[in-house]
């Protein structure tokens, strides 16, 4: 099993800051998983990604501890066109991530970056920006489109340069329910297609849930509960403690589990959910 | 829908859909630009400048701008007009010097009122030739034209940046207003001191914020693997696909030699000839025969 994330025992402090953002963290992700990462606010989970993305310590001073590898090889040590090739990052606020003037020229600053051949780059355009629904936006000023429309832009710039590893950071955090939608449709053919290693932040549980390998609890600048989501979402109140709210079916089938009344995989969408119970009512018939 | 079709919007304004001059490299644009907008300078006499806006109407026609576009200058031709005569009338300079002129119950001065002349008619045709240029090219043009000049990458990138970066400042501003007057500020209500007040304390959010844009950006910029020498550390080179889409053909080499020869000849026959001096002008001479004959 090849690895596409390592990181062991990272610590980080910003300047200035109390308290340690990150405190010994380790973290480890096989190439081609899906990861959500939830987490109340504050915990550490962009400081996180920051750090996969090697943007800690690159482009922010801090004070940090341990050591992130991406495919083996320490991120401190890798320079940012390397890193833009291997990690794409999309950032939550679709505003803060445009720095050109047109949809079209946000998508190819990184190719050019990175040296891709301007007769490749056109092709590239056109596969992502189809990917990410946004082919007929190419003309158009980033601050003239919606903000999924902004959201979707982020995401095709980043795909279009074929990164290994795909992070986005509360990417449905600040665009409308329709825009949310389509995101994690986006992320469904990532994984279904492409099988890219892809780490989400996200609250919206209940909608990457069902994508997802593996999940990554972070509170309090630690990892404090990882696993696969079947078994992961098995302490229903202890996550909603956190903030963290598992899908509605998954709530009802943890309980039932605790009271052993399941014992089955935790359902995860509402058509397992319907499937495990139409199971669990017609073997409750026999036994009566 | 139909308004996309027909135009494209740009920071500063507009651009049709489709015009003649996108046939033309922009760098032959920014030629055409060079010698609308800074020929006049040269030039004093009126008719010449009259002509060139002439040219430069007919260009934006030809350019197919839409001419209601071109209409939203007209209030600041007015004022541009009404201040530079009104300068002339109020403060002639030394009248005994001049030529009076008396005319519906005044009295002009004919000097500092044809001068005024002189200076509008040269503004008015280096507006035009902005004009033209800013409707007929977006500021992916200007950045082609740029880097087609030798302009360093960096250079123009911060230029688009910053561009951006205004945008974005305007947008800022634009909700902080708006969530004060959500709360119930009334900006009208308000006296000028007040006002004034208000303006200082719109500068603590927007710093806060400009601050907070300044971090995402240079983020942003190492995501994307943007790198300040312009070059991919590992030997590569950052490849400009934006330029690659623009060939430079015989015809932009003409246009653009010879848009710019042409500046260099206007400019050297004002200097060394004086052909384009005011006192030359047929205009002029009909005028002062006529203050004359009075
Ligand atoms: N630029 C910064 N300066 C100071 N403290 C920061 C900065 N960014 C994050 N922090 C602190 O680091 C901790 C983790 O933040 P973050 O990773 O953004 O949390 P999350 O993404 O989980 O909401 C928080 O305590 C936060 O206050
Ligand atoms: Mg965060």
């Amino acid at each position: 099993m090849r690895l596409a994330v390592e990181v062991e025992r990272f610590s980080w402090r910003c300047p200035f800051a109390q308290r340690d953002a990150l405190r010994e963290v380790s973290l480890a992700i096989p190439a081609g998983e899906f990861t959500l990462v939830v987490g109340p606010n504050e915990a550490g989970k962009t400081t996180l990604m920051l750090a996969i993305k090697g943007i800690i310590p690159h482009s922010l001073a801090g004070r940090h501890d341990g050591t992130v590898r991406v495919f083996g090889e320490p991120v401190a040590q890798k320079n940012a066109a390397v890193l833009a090739r291997q990690v794409g990052y999309v950032f939550g606020d679709p505003d803060a991530q445009f720095t050109a003037l047109t949809v079209e020229e946000e998508i190819l600053f990184g190719l050019e970056n990175v040296g891709v051949p301007t007769s490749e780059i056109g092709a590239r355009i056109r596969r992502a920006s189809e990917l990410t629904m946004i082919s007929d936006l190419l003309d158009k000023p980033p601050y003239d489109i919606s903000g999924g429309e902004k959201q979707r832009v982020a995401i095709a710039s980043v795909l279009a340069m074929d990164p290994e590893i795909l992070i986005l950071d509360e990417p449905t955090s600040m665009i409308d329910p329709l825009g949310k939608d389509l995101i994690v449709d986006i992320c469904g053919s990532l994984k279904r297609d492409r099988r890219m290693t892809v780490i989400v932040v996200e609250h919206n549980v209940e909608a990457f849930a069902p994508l997802a390998d593996r999940v990554v609890l972070v509170r309090d600048g630690r990892i404090e509960r990882e696993g696969a989501p079947r078994t992961f979402f098995d302490d229903v109140e202890s996550l909603i403690d956190c903030g963290v709210y598992p899908p509605q079916v998954t709530q009802v089938f943890a309980r039932l589990q605790r009271r052993g009344l399941y014992a089955g995989p935790l359902p995860l969408t509402d058509e397992e959910g319907v499937a495990a119970g139409t199971r669990l009512l017609q073997g409750a018939g026999r036994w009566r | 829908m139909g308004e996309a079709q027909i135009a494209k919007k740009t920071l500063l304004g507009m651009v049709p859909a489709d015009s003649p001059f996108y046939r033309f490299h922009p760098v032959g644009r920014m030629a055409l630009l060079i010698f609308l907008s800074v020929t006049p300078l040269f030039i004093d006499m009126p008719e010449v400048n009259l002509g060139l806006i002439l040219v430069t109407l007919g260009l934006l026609w030809w350019g197919r701008v839409r001419m209601q576009q071109v209409r939203r200058y007209l209030p600041l031709l007015v004022t541009v007009a009404i201040f530079m005569f009104g300068v002339a009338f109020l403060a002639p300079g030394n009248r005994t010097a001049l030529t009076p002129i008396r005319s519906v119950g005044a009295t002009f001065y004919f000097e500092p009122m044809w001068w005024a002349f002189v200076s509008y008619c040269r503004l008015i045709a280096m507006l035009f030739g902005a004009i033209l240029y800013f409707s007929t090219n977006r500021e992916r043009d200007t950045l082609v034209a740029l880097r087609s000049l030798g302009v360093p990458f960096a250079v123009s990138y911060v230029a688009a940046l910053s561009l951006r970066s205004a945008g974005m400042f305007m947008e800022d501003f634009k909700t902080i207003r708006e969530a004060q007057q959500a709360r119930g500020l009334d900006l009208e209500s308000l006296s000028v001191v007040e006002k004034a007040k208000l303006y200082t304390m719109y500068t603590v959010p927007l710093f806060a914020v400009a601050l907070r844009r300044a971090d995402e950006i240079s983020n942003a910029l190492f995501a994307k693997g943007y790198t300040l020498s312009g070059r991919p550390a590992g030997g590569g080179r950052r490849t400009d696909y934006l330029r690659a889409q623009y060939p430079v053909r015989a015809r932009d080499w003409a246009v653009s030699v010879g848009l710019v020869g042409a500046f260099a000849l206007v400019a050297a026959l004002s200097k060394t000839t004086g052909v384009f001096s005011d006192h030359l002008s047929p205009l002029r001479a009909v005028v002062v025969g006529m203050v004359a004959a009075r």
